[in-house]
């Protein structure tokens, strides 16, 4: 076996005396989709922002590609050019046009140079079908398009590893599926995507695995068909089945 | 998961900072103390000594102790040669104490006069500002033309330049002067005078200002409902707006009231004897400014944190729910 | 009153002596330029260390803040000339007094509006792998300098208007030129010299307003939610 992408052994990590995971473990290979479900406060973004460490971990260990995540020597820095992150409430740099927010990380981290930068950036947003709104501000954007300049300002720093915090749930719902469907050409070109959504249309079509967090840990981890058809756990068949009459109502 | 985004009050809450910056003990026990030592002055100096044998501005702490310390402490520092400069300072600054014993009744009276100047200013600005916002939110076109024309005008200036023209350029003297009972027993002088109609319509027009966005931020449904139960339009905004707007511009009062005690100190320039004027006399006669002006500045100091503290109280007093100014 | 006092003869002294007044007024925006200049150099960091700076730092120049911010100009002015001596110079002298205490309301306005940008923003900064001081730099600032212009429009007009309690060590600035020709001239042209300068302190403060209003106009970003 090859070495895995993302490993995470034993992670621990509580705010004040609430601990919010205690002793998860994952692992993903490159090109892995995995979708963490969960209820609220089950500590599924906290999850995903240890990754990158957005949020510091208590105890445990990550490790991408091999490389110590969490040591006190690793440069946070370096860590964050390999992994993306696309935020829920979007946090798109107000003051700069579409393209700027996709060319901003390239320029002043990578070191690219401004006309290679833009050159990338627009590409980068023509794979998200916004090549035409380059130059718009972000509140000039609609939800569904603000979100699309989000992935694809993760993307232009190339990372290995791209971090979804619950992309979708910001969105007015009939924004969600163009979101959607950028993230599922993502996954098909192989893109590794550690993703926190409960769009289960995604979770159906493009996962590999899907992860199931309650109360700080995995309480199931297993490919779609199975989770979704034969939960194992009690506690999964409860959650799947709330999630499922709250998507029928909706 | 995220965390809310920490509201900020209509204004953005300069001196309520100071609350956070200095809510050390030290900092309250020395403004008890200077209130103690300021009220004690006055009731010494304008109550008692007219009554009782008691004398007009004796000082309450002796010289003589301070001056014998500092001796002491620079006969200590003369055998250290260059050493000895920090004990050559504290003697010093021992020595000015004795000195500043003398000053300080003085001062106090000062005080006084600051304070009338702020209190009479504000409250009298208070009773122009209210019809002038009134008129700047609801006014028709002409009257709404003159009110912002006066505030722009007022704020658009110098508050120097205006207590000039009141002063030199009127007769607003000599009509003060011929009015009975001006500069007689506790009524202070006519340029006492002047300085608080300069400032009050200089105030007027920065506090219509405050007020003019409080009434603006009053929900318009309010005024429709207030019609709606059959009030007039004025009653409306008399009994409806104005109450709500009121409450939600007392911060800007706490600025307004500080911009005052500080800004009165240029009614010195037409010859008024409040605090600065005292201490700027006191430091022409013995060169001592550094030490003067310091100890001013912490008067002025004290009354502004005095101040703040005040109209604090008010505040969380008149806070109703929903309405004003609420603590995070 | 009026009729007796805004004579003829009056409006033409003001006017014999309008190089004098406009050579007053160029000493005013000199005063006001460069204690606003020394007030950012100072205020920027200022506002900054109390958003970002450790505790100790913060303490300290909140405190520095609250002091010059409770003390009048004139007792500031007179510590720095007359008690401190900073400078023989009594332009250098006001520059300084009015630069310090500006950059102290400065810092106010630059805190708040460092603060009024969204957490997420910086997050977001820090995501691509920006550094904590990149991604202030980058990010944070250039939208917070936006957001403090009405403060700082506010804050350059107090100091134009301030500029006049210079006075009191006799720079010859507006109000001081003013007070030399009603006091060294004619003195029954005090309302006419009075309103003339009152009025050119009117005008530069108008003109400034509408400057930074343009200003504030060709940097403005369409600002929605973020």
């Amino acid at each position: 076996m090859t070495q895995p992408l993302l490993s995470i052994d034993d992670l621990h990590k509580s705010y004040g005396s609430e601990e919010v995971l205690e002793g998860v473990g994952l692992e993903m290979d490159q090109g892995d989709v995995t979708v963490l479900i969960g209820p609220s406060g089950s500590g599924k973004s906290t999850l995903l922002r240890c990754v990158n460490r957005l949020t510091e971990i208590n105890s445990g260990r990550i490790a991408l590609d091999g490389q110590d995540v969490t040591g006190a020597e690793t440069d946070v820095n370096e860590l964050r050019k390999q992994v993306g992150m696309v935020f829920q409430d979007f946090n798109l740099f107000a003051h700069l046009t579409a393209l700027e927010n996709v060319t901003l990380g390239p320029k002043k981290v990578l070191g690219m140079d401004a006309a290679d930068a833009e050159a990338a950036g627009r590409n980068h947003l023509e794979q998200v079908g916004l090549l035409e709104q380059a130059d718009s501000y972000p509140a000039e954007l609609s939800g569904g398009q603000k979100q699309r300049v989000g992935i694809a300002r993760a993307l232009a720093m190339d990372p290995e590893l791209l971090l979804f915090d619950e992309p979708t749930s910001a969105l007015d719902p009939e924004l969600v599926g163009e979101v959607v469907e950028v993230m599922r050409d993502l996954a098909d070109e192989g893109i590794t995507m550690l993703v926190v959504s409960h769009e289960m249309d995604f979770a159906r079509s493009a996962a590999s695995d899907i992860v199931f967090l309650d109360d700080g840990e995995i309480v199931e981890h297993g490919p779609p068909e199975q989770l979704f058809q034969n939960p194992t756990a009690d506690r999964t068949e409860q959650f799947l089945s709330r999630l499922h009459a709250h998507e029928e109502t909706a | 998961m995220s965390t809310a985004e920490s509201t900020t009050s209509p204004n953005p809450g300069l001196w309520d900072r100071i609350g956070t910056v200095f809510t050390v003990r030290p900092l309250t026990v020395g403004l008890a103390l200077f209130w103690v030592w300021v009220l004690a002055r006055w009731t010494t100096d304008f109550v008692l000594a007219g009554v009782s044998g008691f004398d007009r501005g004796t000082p309450f702490i002796p010289a003589a102790p301070f001056l014998t310390t500092a001796d002491a402490v620079a006969s200590l520092a003369t055998p250290l040669g260059a050493a000895g400069a920090p004990l050559v300072w504290v003697a010093d600054t021992l020595r000015f104490t004795a000195d500043a014993t003398a000053y300080l009744p003085a001062l106090a009276h000062g005080i006084w006069t600051t304070i009338l100047l702020t209190v009479f200013s504000v409250c009298l600005g208070f009773t122009l500002a209210l019809p002038l916002s009134v008129v700047r939110v609801y006014g028709g076109r002409w009257a709404r033309w003159l009110a912002l024309s006066y505030t722009e005008l007022i704020r658009g200036t110098p508050l120097l330049a205006q207590l000039f023209v009141l002063y030199f350029a009127t007769s607003l003297t000599q009509v003060l002067r011929g009015v009975p009972g001006v500069g007689v027993g506790f009524v202070p002088a006519q340029a006492f005078w002047v300085a608080v109609i300069s400032f009050t319509l200089n105030s007027a027009a920065y506090q219509s200002e405050y007020l003019r966005a409080s009434l603006e931020s009053v929900d318009g449904g309010q005024l429709t409902a207030a019609r709606a139960i059959g009030l007039s339009k004025l009653e409306g905004i008399r009994y409806v707006v104005v109450p709500q707007g009121l409450r939600l511009a007392l911060p800007s009062w706490t600025n307004e009231l500080v911009y005052l005690i500080k800004y009165s100190s240029l009614a010195s320039f037409i010859t008024v004897q409040e605090l600065y004027g005292r201490t700027s006399t006191i430091a022409n006669e013995t060169y001592q400014y550094t030490e003067l002006f310091v100890l001013v500045a912490i008067l002025y100091l004290a009354l502004v944190v005095s101040a703040s503290a005040l109209m604090d109280r008010v505040e969380s007093h008149a806070a109703t729910a929903g309405v004003g100014h609420t603590r995070q | 009153m009026a009729a007796i006092l805004l004579q003829a003869a009056d409006w033409l002294f003001v006017i014999d002596n309008m190089g004098l007044l406009l050579g007053g007024t160029v000493v005013t925006i000199a005063l006001t330029v460069a204690s606003i200049l020394l007030g950012f150099v100072v205020g920027f960091p200022a506002g900054a260390i109390e958003v970002y700076g450790s505790d100790r730092a913060r303490r300290v120049v909140e405190q520095i803040g609250v002091v010059l911010r409770g003390t009048p100009l004139l007792v500031i002015i007179m510590i720095l000339y007359f008690g401190l001596s900073i400078s023989s110079s009594a332009f250098v002298t006001a520059t300084i007094a009015l630069g310090l205490r500006s950059a102290a309301y400065q810092s106010q306005i630059f805190r708040g509006a460092l603060q009024s940008v969204d957490d997420g923003q910086l997050e977001a900064a820090r995501a691509v792998a920006m550094s904590r001081f990149e991604a202030i730099r980058h990010v944070v600032v250039p939208q917070a300098l936006r957001r403090s212009v009405p403060g700082f429009q506010n804050e350059f007009t107090i100091v134009l208007k301030d500029t006049s309690i210079a006075i009191v060590i006799g720079i010859g600035e507006l109000l001081t030129t003013g007070q030399n020709l009603y006091e060294g001239g004619q003195s029954t042209a005090a309302l006419e010299i009075f309103l003339a300068v009152s009025l050119v302190y009117f005008v530069l403060t108008f003109a400034t307003n509408r400057s930074l209003d343009r200003l504030s106009d060709y940097y403005a970003v369409p600002e929605g939610t973020t």
